[in-house]
């Protein structure tokens, strides 16, 4: 497929995706169901950039996504502020964390997934600390009444989407991208051929992280009320993790078809069934990391079809 | 004219019967439920006593519906949000806007309350807080809340510092150590206790910590505590901090004059069988309604129920009879006045009819009595002790304010 065939195939897709949470809100009234969707299905591409361009897989991603939660909450209760402006802080507050735990790149498989982990252990610690209760509520967590708009939240949330959706087209699509994907496979050879190694790393970690505290930001909005052990809940990075593992990581439609898929199971079990949702769960778990380790969209690369 | 005046009288008394609502096939109510993870010990008491009244009902043929003029059954639609705050949250819209439920019953306790607060308030939907007493809930400009079985927990703790300035200063009680987990229930009545206690000035607060709810272990902090040999120790905790602290505390061999516990004996049975006799004798804790009895005017007795309970829930089976279990039909009973007064399924006709309850409804766990806010300030919290009653046994007596009491307290080590 020639490259402009490429772009318009992933941008309609994209589009597509978009278009359909949009109307979504309009059909199905759990509006706050449908968020949820719109929040993994963009965390899912966050640890795309990250994972899937540059080969770290950060287990600590939900430091990113807390950050963001009360970087949009602080700046709101404290300087009162509209929640635009909150959201803005929210991105600034992940990126800031991401930017402190860049020396975290030095490291690698494991290591690198246990310690951005841990780092995000650290920073709910910090939130959490009653000794800050006048600054983040510590324990008693956030409530954010004076802001509380669930249709404003659900759009801007939809905006985070597409932007971060189009992000992922472009990466899939420009020279940037395939010299992430070339330090991923091998960095040395990259680095021989010109490619700047650590610029790319670093660039594709901070994309990632603000993505996932705009998240968090819009999270905390929406939802308006919320603990410390929510915004940090490492469910958060593990959901986020095998959505994408389960798709297919590098592609723009695997996180989608992880998400839409295992998320959708996991409303229908979780609600009907809760009690078979965890057999159900990892079952599916355990077959895909037998016969398709590198996600669903495998079946179609393996055979040499490209997938969007 | 004659034949005018007879269609127009036909048409109006055909526009008079069908202004008149046709009655549901059944009463749907909506509840949550936690049967794993670290609230399922407070929430499925609350769900087990709630269901409870709900079989007797439909076994009755239903609930009396003022608004249809008849009795209708009850449609139950529970789901478990297994702890977690965010599927609590999804579960709460999917009651309200897939399921379309007439009566909203929040889970059990602060944490999974909270998150239902604002959703129903959004959707206008009218909340039945059994045990959510966090005081952020209830604010002026919300009418769709109003808690059932708990006063707020500011209200809680009076008793005890005003028996510590009183009966325990006469025994020579002067410091106390407060030990609290960091939720919005226990906190608050930890910054409550020390208010109080720092405004009489009878009693001195040596120490003052809060621990996080999943605090495990109490070996280190109960040292820390005998370290400064404070006279009274108070652990502000759930179920799951007062069997660690309980029995840390049993296990370390330190001794206080007054060690009080809430769970102690608002879930005697449940704490009992974890911590064993000789770790709860002479604690003292709350009075709850499933060991005093109020005299009620609307449903089962506190022994009635506790038999209809066993007979339900035989001992051993699952969950133990405590304070809990009767919240959760106590929340029924006020749903069962609020039908049976409400004009209509309206929400606001439903927050109408259940503040018109306030004052008037007396059941096994008191008054209910709500602020104009929803906040319920009718039922009260009398300090009791578990008191050895022959061999392995304790009795949890009442032994403050005086006019509530049913025993004397024991101050010792």
């Amino acid at each position: 497929m020639h490259k402009p065939n490429r772009i318009i195939l992933d941008a309609a897709i994209a589009t597509a995706v978009v278009a359909v949470m949009g109307i979504a809100r309009g059909v199905y009234s759990n509006e706050l169901m449908l968020f949820n969707f719109i929040m993994f299905l963009t965390l899912a591409q966050g640890l795309n950039i990250i994972y899937g361009f540059t080969g770290y897989l950060p287990f600590g991603y939900v430091g990113f996504y807390g950050a963001g939660a009360y970087g949009f909450s602080l700046v709101v209760m404290h300087l009162h502020v509209p929640a635009m402006v909150g959201m803005v802080a929210a991105g600034v507050a992940a990126l800031v964390l991401g930017v402190i735990l860049l020396p975290l790149l030095r490291l690698s498989g494991a290591y690198f997934a246990i310690a951005s982990m841990a780092a995000a252990q650290a920073v709910y610690e910090i939130v959490a600390n009653l000794d800050l209760e006048s600054v983040t509520k510590g324990p008693y967590g956030v409530s954010l009444s004076d802001v509380f708009a669930p249709a404003t939240s659900y759009y801007v949330a939809l905006a985070i989407l597409a932007g971060t959706l189009f992000l992922v087209v472009w990466l899939r699509n420009s020279r940037f991208g395939m010299s992430l994907q070339a330090i991923r496979d091998d960095s040395v050879s990259a680095a021989m051929a010109g490619v700047s190694v650590v610029r790319g790393r670093t660039i594709a970690w901070l994309l990632s992280a603000s993505i996932a505290g705009l998240v968090g930001g819009v999270f905390a909005w929406h939802i308006s009320v919320f603990y410390p052990d929510t915004a940090f809940d490492l469910s958060v990075s593990i959901f986020s993790t095998v959505f994408l593992l389960f798709g297919g990581a590098t592609t723009l439609s695997g996180p989608l078809l992880g998400v839409f898929i295992l998320y959708g199971i996991y409303n229908v079990i979780g609600i009907a069934v809760p009690q078979y949702f965890q057999f159900t769960y990892g079952a599916l778990i355990v077959l895909l990391v037998l016969f398709l380790p590198n996600g669903l969209v495998s079946l179609l690369t393996n055979r040499g079809i490209r997938v969007p | 004219m004659k034949s005018k005046l007879l269609a127009v009288g036909m048409l109006l008394a055909a526009g008079s019967v069908q202004a008149q609502p046709s009655a549901p096939a059944e009463i749907k109510v909506g509840a949550l439920y936690a049967s794993s993870g670290p609230y399922a010990s407070i929430s499925m008491p609350v769900f087990d006593g709630f269901k409870l009244w709900v079989d007797q009902v439909n076994a009755g043929g239903g609930v009396e519906v003022k608004a249809f003029g008849k009795k209708i059954p009850l449609k139950l639609i529970a789901y478990d949000d297994q702890s977690s705050t965010a599927t609590a949250a999804t579960l709460y819209n999917q009651l309200i806007t897939q399921d379309h439920v007439d009566l909203l019953i929040a889970d059990s306790g602060s944490v999974l309350t909270s998150v239902g607060v604002p959703i129903a308030k959004e959707h206008k939907q009218f909340l039945f807080d059994v045990s959510g007493t966090g005081a952020a809930f209830f604010t002026d400009d919300n009418p769709y809340v109003a808690l059932m079985a708990d006063p707020v927990s500011t209200i809680w703790p009076h008793y005890i510092s005003d028996f510590l300035g009183d009966e325990g200063a006469k025994a020579g009680i002067k410091t106390v150590a407060i030990l609290y987990s960091t939720n919005d229930f226990t906190g608050t009545q930890a910054a409550a206790l020390k208010g109080f206690f720092e405004r009489d000035g009878k009693v001195k607060v040596v120490y003052y910590q809060g621990v996080p709810t999943s605090t495990s272990n109490y070996t280190v902090l109960i040292n820390n505590i005998a370290a400064l040999n404070p006279d009274a120790v108070l652990e502000l905790g759930y179920v799951g901090n007062d069997i660690a602290f309980l029995r840390n505390l049993q296990d370390s061999g330190n001794q206080f004059k007054f060690v009080f516990s809430i769970y102690a004996g608002t879930e005697k049975e449940e704490i009992e069988k974890n911590v064993g006799v000789s770790a709860l004798t002479n604690i003292y804790s709350y009075v709850p309604p499933s060991n005093y009895v109020y005299k009620p005017e609307v449903g089962m007795t506190q022994q009635e129920f506790h038999a209809a309970w066993d007979k339900k829930y035989p001992p051993g089976s699952g969950v133990a009879f405590g304070a809990n279990a009767v919240y959760g039909y106590m929340t029924g009973l006020v749903v069962e006045q609020t039908l049976a007064t409400t004009k209509s399924l309206d929400q606001m006709d439903i927050h109408n009819a259940v503040f018109a309850l306030s004052g008037k409804l007396k059941t096994l766990d008191g008054t209910f009595e709500l602020r104009k806010d929803g906040a319920q300030i009718g039922e009260v919290t009398p300090l009791g002790q578990l008191q050895p009653a022959g061999k392995d046994e304790l009795n949890l007596i009442a032994v403050y304010p005086p006019d509530l009491a049913n025993g004397k307290a024991v101050i010792g080590k």
